[in-house]
């Protein structure tokens, strides 16, 4: 009715009106039953809608900088757990949920409010659950004591079977099992707590699943996917997306998590509600708010669930046979009540990152789960450092404008006598052809620069800045908060990075150079050939190739793992210790980088005469002295600049370790770039911190290219 | 006693046969010029003597050892480049000494040879340069330097002048003979241009086409050309070649009759160089002045004859356009079989005396 009613009322003026715009996360059938509904939507009310999917890792942070600067959607989606942080940063608008309360499950309304004040349209519950192939579980585990008499009658390590696959190595999956040993992520203080006994159980018991090969090591959700579908996975803890991925042939059903026996609690998902925000910029709230509950509620819902298996928060939804028919539905609604709705607010945001080093840390072996909470807190303290203290800018104000005036009287000292028109009367012209150049030079480096600086002075919490002076930059060069040997500091950080790019670049020469000798041999035939293949890594664009040797390195079903075993070599655990991480990353790397090299090293060995190995073979030289006395030194004009671009390449080459070693161990194989990147976008948002970071490197690299400059002055001048 | 026996040599590049059979006995002592036009094969036969390049078929020996599969370092030859294939990172003395520093020689003797060289060859005072601060001329002596140091037996000049001026080629020829006199080793010498030949060499090596055409003292070469192309590419003005006949006691060609030699027999070509011949009111051979190559009193004209092109020596004034007669200075007549490949006769060699 109240749609109608609405329609009714945009009908008369909505003509003109602009789409609507909703940005959301969702893929295949998710994605059509929202594109129907944006479909019906506009086909009752004649209001435009359009629809832009966007990446989920970057989603949270493009609303929360999109928005303010008026640049966003009218509405979007996004799971609930983020909500205080929306409501603080004020992206987005109040609804009227409470007076239709009655109509959705309750805890899909009571994730929606935040002191008190409800915002935005619940949509869909999201919470785990234990899949069970039905051809190889007859009765699936109520408790854990049954779970653990099951595994080892369907595991298999030999054959790589196991009893149960999941992500171990993500705290969402953790939390349930946390929680089933009676675990309390926050303290009466509100504050995260994680060295706890109950932390160490249910360490515990994760880590005697792993240790008896009963689970998958280093499972990613692909990986757990491609097992359950084999057969080779007899139990899947998921969420219901994992129903949308399971094939056709595969018999399955979905229980509740089981209870932990020694608690006889039961082990309680975390549960996640995605509701449709109304952005509070958006200049057609009345239009957003009916959208966003156009989705949310009754038919709405159903289409949800019917095309895109959502589990409906609506309750008029279940009415409706074709859902009360879909056990996957029904099977998570029952599962999600002994789910507790993942809490909103900024603390819960600063568990997971400590915890999935505890997690990746115990399952590897590398602490045990009495180490595993320890552990965890010491991290959460170096992430979530204390704020310094507020510095007062006035003596910055000052130093900075007595530079100013400094810098403009030197400037006023060493004027010309002649005026500048006078002495360039071709000056408006020449003006003219540089200001292109310059504008971008402006806008695409002196001020992000700029603005990268003066950030490095403020401390950010929570969406404010508060100016600190160079505290960020003593916090950072003191190391406070953890030792130089850790890898959260600075100077491990620093080493790493000299490490990673003098063995990058030593590699990347020498193999380089060697294929390009390889090449120049007359005796070589299909030269072009090679040539082509050799160059192929350099063509195909570097994050692919990342992902491509990330895979080949798995622990469990990577290629290079496969190899080794055939070679009756033992396979590596490559990410759990820092010379094999920091290895896997350097292959990488190099397999990147050569061909540069190479295409440097065969210009300038084609550009060397014949006549000089000639002259120096009839003067007696062998194969070895010419190389080292003619190749190797005429080669150096050429490869000096290429070595030196080389190493600034690699020392900021955050592609290749955010993407294949992601830092593990630990952070230990962290360069300082992805360092920066992490103290800005997965450690509490510390933007002033990171930017500290950031003006070190530029003092790093500052230096190099000193350096540099001096040696490639010395070589032009010799 | 020979320095250098080549016996059957052949080489071929792909299908392309560069060196067909070569026979060839180099002297001791002797500065041994290979000359004949672009692809003749005379570089190539160089760079298989150095052992740069191993030959199909033949034998080369030094000294009466086969040396084909010696590799270059072992063959005690030095070779200056074209190029000069200088080393550009280093100084005239590191260039001087690299040869033997590699033979491992110790340090002060390779200072003495440095020095000795670099005095003889004037380049004491830019041993501390490197070759991009040298001129041609300076580059060129350091390449010769680099090879009188090491005082091999054998000295190989690959077109060693072709990259200077002419004042300085000029000027270099004359230090290459010096050279030559003074240490008194054996050279070997490739170059196109015949006048290098002519004045460098002790015997002088004409190739075509892959050939040894001819070998001897240059005079013997410029006065005795086996055949027509010998004697067409020694010597400037070219000679002239007219295609004649034996008619009694006379030669007759195509608007010309010349007393006939004894040898001469049947169809042959005369040749007869530009020298010998002179332009003046009378003689067998009549035509149009087409072009002039005046070199002050007098020089070369370049007439149109009912023959063909004939080349011929003034004094005086003569026209473009004139027409006049062209006077043999007594006997002058080279004869050659009409094919070319074969001298018949030459002028009395006392003629010359």
């Amino acid at each position: 009715m109240k749609v109608a009613a609405l329609a009714l009322v945009l009908c008369t003026g909505s003509a003109s009106a602009a789409p609507l715009k909703l940005w959301h996360a969702y893929r295949g059938g998710e994605e059509q039953a929202l594109q129907q509904l944006a479909k019906e939507f506009t086909a009752q009310t004649g209001q435009e809608v359009e629809l832009l999917a966007v990446p989920y890792d970057a989603f949270s942070s493009k609303i929360t900088s999109a928005i303010p600067h008026n640049a966003g959607p009218d509405l979007f989606i996004f799971a609930h757990e983020r909500l205080r942080q929306f409501v603080r940063l004020g992206v987005v608008s109040p609804s009227e949920l409470p007076k239709f309360s009655a109509g959705y499950l309750k805890p899909a309304v009571d994730a929606l409010e935040v002191d008190g004040v409800h915002y935005g349209w619940p949509l869909s519950l999201k919470c785990l659950a234990l899949f069970h192939n039905r051809k190889l579980v007859e009765v699936p585990p109520q408790s854990t004591a049954q779970l653990l008499e099951l595994l080892p009658t369907l595991s298999n390590a030999e054959q790589n079977r196991f009893g149960l696959a999941y992500e171990a190595g993500d705290f969402y999956f953790h939390a349930p099992i946390l929680f089933g040993f009676a675990g309390q992520l926050f303290g009466p203080d509100g504050k995260s707590q994680f060295d706890t006994p109950e932390m160490a159980a249910s360490l515990g018991f994760i880590r005697q699943m792993q240790d008896a090969r009963w689970i998958p090591q280093e499972a990613s959700g692909a990986l757990v996917k491609s097992l359950f579908n084999d057969g080779r996975a007899a139990m899947v803890i998921s969420g219901p997306w994992f129903a949308g991925e399971i094939d056709a042939k595969v018999d399955y059903a979905i229980t509740a998590l089981p209870t932990v026996s020694q608690t006889g609690l039961p082990m309680r998902p975390f549960l996640g509600v995605e509701a449709a925000f109304v952005s509070s910029k958006s200049t057609q709230q009345a239009q957003a708010q009916a959208l966003a509950k156009f989705l949310s509620d009754g038919p709405g819902a159903v289409t949800r669930a019917v095309l895109g298996r959502q589990i409906p928060a609506a309750l008029a939804a279940y009415e409706d046979p074709k859902v009360q028919d879909d056990f996957v539905i029904s099977s998570f609604r029952k599962a999600a009540l002994q789910a507790t709705p993942t809490p909103n607010t900024l603390e819960m945001t600063r568990v997971w990152e400590p915890m999935k080093l505890s997690l990746r840390a115990v399952l590897q072996g590398l602490a045990t789960p009495q180490e595993g909470g320890a552990l965890a807190e010491r991290r959460y303290r170096a992430l979530h450092r204390e704020a310094p203290a507020d510095a007062s800018a006035l003596p910055y104000l000052l130093v900075f404008g007595v530079g100013l005036v400094a810098t403009g009287g030197l400037a006023w000292k060493r004027r010309t006598k002649v005026s500048f028109g006078r002495k360039y009367p071709e000056a408006a012209r020449g003006i003219l052809y540089v200001a292109p150049a310059a504008a971008g030079l402006l806008v695409l480096v002196i001020i992000p620069f700029a603005v990268g600086i003066s950030l490095s002075l403020f401390h950010h919490d929570a969406g404010t800045y508060r100016f600190v002076g160079l505290a960020n930059f003593f916090d950072i060069l003191a190391s406070r908060g953890y030792s130089i040997t850790e890898p959260l500091s600075f100077y491990f950080t620093l080493v790493v990075t000299l490490l990673w790019t003098g063995v990058n670049v030593v590699l990347h020469v020498s193999v380089g150079l060697a294929l390009a000798l390889l090449l120049k041999s007359p005796l070589l035939r299909l030269r072009g050939v090679f040539r082509v293949l050799l160059i192929i890594p350099w063509a195909v664009p570097n994050y692919i190739t990342a992902l491509m040797w990330k895979g080949m390195f798995h622990r469990q079903f990577g290629a290079v793992n496969a190899l080794l075993d055939a070679l009756g070599i033992e396979p590596v655990s490559w990410f759990t210790h820092f010379a094999t991480s920091f290895a896997a990353n350097v292959i990488t790397n190099t397999w990147l980088g050569f061909p540069f090299m190479m295409v440097v090293s065969l210009g300038a060995l084609q550009s060397i005469p014949q006549d000089l190995y000639e002259a120096a073979e009839v003067d007696g030289a062998s194969k070895w002295t010419q190389f080292r006395h003619i190749t190797l030194p005429l080669l150096r004009p050429a490869l000096l600049p290429a070595i030196i671009l080389g190493s600034v390449w690699t020392f900021n080459m955050f592609n290749v370790i955010y993407l294949v070693s992601g830092g593990e161990p630990g952070g230990a194989t962290d360069i300082l770039v992805s360092e920066a990147f992490r103290w800005a976008f997965q450690r509490n948002e510390q933007y002033g911190f990171a930017a500290a970071y950031s003006v070190l490197i530029f003092f790093v690299l500052l230096g190099w290219s000193s350096i540099t400059r001096r040696i490639s002055r010395e070589e032009a001048a010799g | 006693m020979s320095a250098v026996k080549l016996a059957g040599i052949r080489k071929s590049f792909g299908d392309n046969e560069i060196v067909k059979g070569v026979d060839l006995e180099i002297h001791t002592g002797e500065f041994l010029v290979m000359v004949g036009p672009s692809g003749c094969g005379k570089t190539t036969l160089l760079r298989l003597i150095a052992g740069l390049e191993q030959c199909d078929a033949g034998e080369i020996s030094f000294d009466g050892q086969r040396v084909n599969e010696v590799p270059p370092r072992d063959r005690d030859v030095g070779m200056v480049f074209q190029s000069y294939a200088l080393y550009p990172h280093l100084t005239v003395r590191e260039n001087l000494a690299f040869g033997l520093m590699l033979r491992k020689l110790p340090p002060a003797e390779i200072t003495t040879r440095v020095n000795e060289a670099a005095a003889l060859l004037e380049l004491s005072a830019l041993l501390d340069r490197k070759p991009k601060a040298l001129s041609g001329g300076q580059r060129q002596r350091v390449a010769m330097g680099r090879v009188i140091v090491r005082r091999p037996k054998l000295f190989l000049f690959d077109e060693p002048l072709s990259n200077l001026d002419t004042s300085l080629r000029v000027a270099m020829r004359g230090e290459l003979a010096r050279l030559h006199r003074r240490l008194g080793v054996t050279m070997l010498y490739v170059t196109h241009d015949q006048v290098e030949a002519m004045t460098l060499a002790s015997r002088v090596a004409v190739f075509n086409e892959g050939v040894l055409q001819q070998l001897g003292p240059p005079l013997e070469l410029y006065h005795r050309p086996a055949n027509r192309f010998v004697a067409t590419f020694l010597g400037s003005p070219s000679m002239n070649i007219l295609p004649a006949r034996r008619d009694g006691a006379l030669l007759k060609g195509e608007g010309f009759t010349l007393p006939a030699p004894a040898e001469a027999a049947g169809e042959l070509l005369v040749g007869l160089r530009p020298q010998e011949l002179r332009i003046g009111a009378e003689g067998p051979f009549s035509g149009e002045i087409e072009a002039v190559e005046r070199l002050g009193f007098d020089g070369f004209a370049f007439l149109k004859t009912a023959a063909g092109p004939l080349v011929a020596r003034f004094e005086g004034l003569v026209e473009v356009g004139q027409t006049v007669r062209v006077q043999p200075l007594g006997d002058a007549t080279h004869l050659f079989t009409p094919d070319g490949t074969k001298a018949l006769r030459h002028p009395p060699a006392e003629r010359k005396a």
